[in-house]
């Protein structure tokens, strides 16, 4: 019981940060249809910043918001200088374009931090506290709420305001919500940037925890990108539930079988699910769009 | 007269190919160009299969190297634990990766776009994670060793130009294979499926069978790749196996043009020779590194897609044949609508 509850704890944590992931994920895909598989490298940029501005003295404050802009411009750079230009390629050239990039952020990344695991220090002390037998260390906690803050803070912006009904908008229907005077440029560009800090944040939030090192965006990446499909691509609330559930999956799986094993079972009983449900958990409407 | 949309296989392409082949370790006897023409030989096998499935099916796989590595495993626990012949493996290691397509189809025949993407992506992680975990049978992280080499007539195939030759004439049996595919029937419908999968259903075309035949097919292309890299090596280990290596197909095929056979084909020359060109300049240039090698393929990846999105040999090809017309068109001075159309060989 006491193991459970252990393992349940380090799954929503690691859960939490696959949700931000695949609320990126998501952002992206239900403006511009692009599966934007570089999503990973904005959380390892998001990680490797915070490490580079804390371990030469600067505030956590500080840092946070410097980490943010910077991996938004790289987001907004992205979608400026790539994506716009490829606007006719098909799916599948979308999706390689993503690959390519994030291999090319990847190296250049390795170039810059090299190839080790680098350390930042915990937000506040990091005592371990106990709950019901299970320990939660502060960093985790801060972890879950500041997922809890983005899902909160993601919610009010696309509910209720006047940016966000735009946003909606162009992913529901671009076509109407264009001669409603909404620039799909804008929206594009937007979806990118918001996406970009999304993976920031998570990369931030998680550096205290795994060591961030060049090589870690490809799996956050895919595992994002397994939570997004599993909760049913394009759903918001899909992606917050396919996090947790990616994370619960891994820590179990580690934590009853063995550590070796856990991808292999997140792997299987992600794929059994898509057997069962094939367009996610919360289902997509509009499946297999984009024509692959 | 010559039916309109019907391609005939234009052999001349192959014959050329075949000298290439001949003359290659003729004009190039370092051991390191030959070892490497021959990986590039095992590579080009994948991404003919690949190309077939994305350009013609208008499915992506993301997990090739999941086919490869079970189609090498499978030949190597054949051979060095059981003590087959390799010769006799070789049925075994096509089957394999066959029925792991076939399984894999025919449970996630369900699913389409990005969904099937993930899958073919998770699959490759869980045969990767098998083969790291499964110790007792594939002896793990550390690699499988004791692979015995192949034997023909008695003689030993080494490793060098007799490998070099023998894995280029199943390079040649795989594109000739993949050609006469490309231009029969079952090419034309599944040109027609990557074009609209709806209306060539409607048209009759069993899209579903055509689909899982050409995943199938590249999932064997990608075992017969396997069992030519294990027994070119003494040890295969699973870090050949990973997501970065199926990644690395998918680059071959895109740089070359998906929905060509000879792209493909193009393609795995062209990522191998950049591979060796960055190699070869770091050993004289001390700031050029592995990175760097990372920093270029995804800097081609990106620039192919934005300035030729159909890869480089459709484009090329379209672009001489664009200029002959036009020097026809001159010559002949009457005005002659000129046929564009997709190159499809």
């Amino acid at each position: 019981m006491q193991d459970l509850l252990q393992f349940t704890l380090t799954g929503i944590t690691i859960g939490s940060i696959y949700a931000i992931v695949a609320l990126g994920f998501v952002t992206i895909y239900s403006v511009t249809k692009v599966i934007n598989l570089a999503q990973g490298e904005f959380v390892m940029l998001g990680g490797l910043t915070m490490f580079s501005l804390v371990s030469v003295g600067v505030p956590y404050w500080l840092s946070f918001i410097a980490t943010i802009l910077f991996v938004t411009l790289i987001g907004w750079l992205m979608e400026f200088l790539l994506i716009r230009r490829a606007k006719g390629a098909d799916a599948i050239s979308l999706i390689i374009l993503t690959i390519g990039t994030s291999i090319f952020i990847r190296g250049i990344s390795s170039m810059v931090w090299g190839k080790d695991q680098h350390t930042v220090a915990p937000f506040t002390e990091n005592t371990p506290v106990t709950i019901g037998g299970a320990s939660i260390t502060p960093q985790s906690i801060w972890v879950v709420l500041i997922m809890l803050l983005v899902v909160g803070l993601m919610y009010m912006f696309i509910d209720k305001t006047m940016l966000g009904k735009a946003f909606q908008a162009s992913s529901v229907n671009p076509m109407a919500a264009r001669l409603m005077g909404i620039s799909p440029k804008r929206m594009s560009s937007f979806s990118f940037v918001l996406s970009a800090a999304l993976g920031a944040i998570a990369g931030l939030a998680i550096a205290p925890i795994i060591f961030p090192a060049y090589d870690m965006g490809a799996m956050l990446g895919i595992k994002g990108f397994s939570a997004a499909i599993l909760g049913g691509l394009g759903s918001a609330p899909g992606a917050v539930i396919g996090g947790l559930l990616i994370g619960l999956f891994e820590s179990m799986g580690a934590g009853y079988v063995s550590s070796g094993m856990k991808d292999i079972i997140t792997f299987s009983i992600f794929l059994l699910i898509l057997i069962i449900r094939p367009n996610g958990i919360l289902g997509e409407k509009t499946i297999g769009k984009g024509g692959l | 007269m010559k039916l309109q949309g019907v391609q005939q296989t234009k052999w001349w392409g192959v014959v050329v190919f075949i000298v290439a082949i001949l003359i290659f370790p003729m004009i190039v006897t370092q051991s390191f160009f030959i070892t490497q023409a021959t990986f590039a030989g095992i590579y080009a096998i994948i991404a003919i299969g690949l190309g077939l499935l994305m350009g013609y099916a208008g499915q992506i796989s993301l997990g090739q190297a999941a086919f490869y590595g079970v189609g090498a495993y499978t030949t190597s626990i054949l051979t060095a634990t059981w003590g087959w012949s390799p010769w006799l493996s070789l049925p075994i290691a096509l089957l394999v990766p066959a029925l792991l397509a076939f399984f894999m189809g025919y449970t996630m025949s369900r699913l389409s776009g990005y969904y099937l993407a993930m899958a073919t992506l998770a699959l490759g992680i869980i045969v990767h994670g098998l083969l790291v975990e499964g110790k007792g049978i594939t002896m793990g992280a550390s690699g499988f060793y004791g692979i015995p080499q192949l034997t023909l007539f008695g003689m030993t195939i080494n490793q060098g130009v007799p490998y070099y030759f023998l894995v280029w004439f199943f390079v040649l049996l795989v594109l000739i294979l993949s050609l006469n595919i490309v231009h029969s029937r079952v090419g034309r419908a599944l040109r027609s499926i990557h074009d609209s999968e709806i209306a060539s259903s409607s048209m009759g075309v069993n899209t579903g069978r055509y689909k899982m035949q050409v995943f199938i097919l590249s999932a064997v292309f990608a075992g017969l790749a396997g069992w030519l890299f294990a027994h070119m090596s003494y040890s295969i280990s699973p870090s050949a196996f990973t997501f970065d290596a199926s990644i690395l197909f998918l680059a071959m095929v895109v740089l070359g043009g998906s929905g060509s056979v000879w792209g493909a084909l193009i393609g795995a020359l062209l990522i191998r020779m950049i591979g060796i060109t960055v190699h070869t300049l770091g050993e004289q240039f001390t700031f050029i590194t592995s990175d760097s090698e990372h920093v270029i393929y995804g800097l081609i990846l990106i620039l192919v897609v934005i300035f030729m999105p159909r890869g480089l040999f459709p484009t090329v090809v379209d672009w001489l044949k664009n200029t002959t017309i036009k020097r026809v068109e001159k010559k002949a001075s009457v005005a002659v609508t000129p046929i564009k159309r997709s190159v499809s060989e």
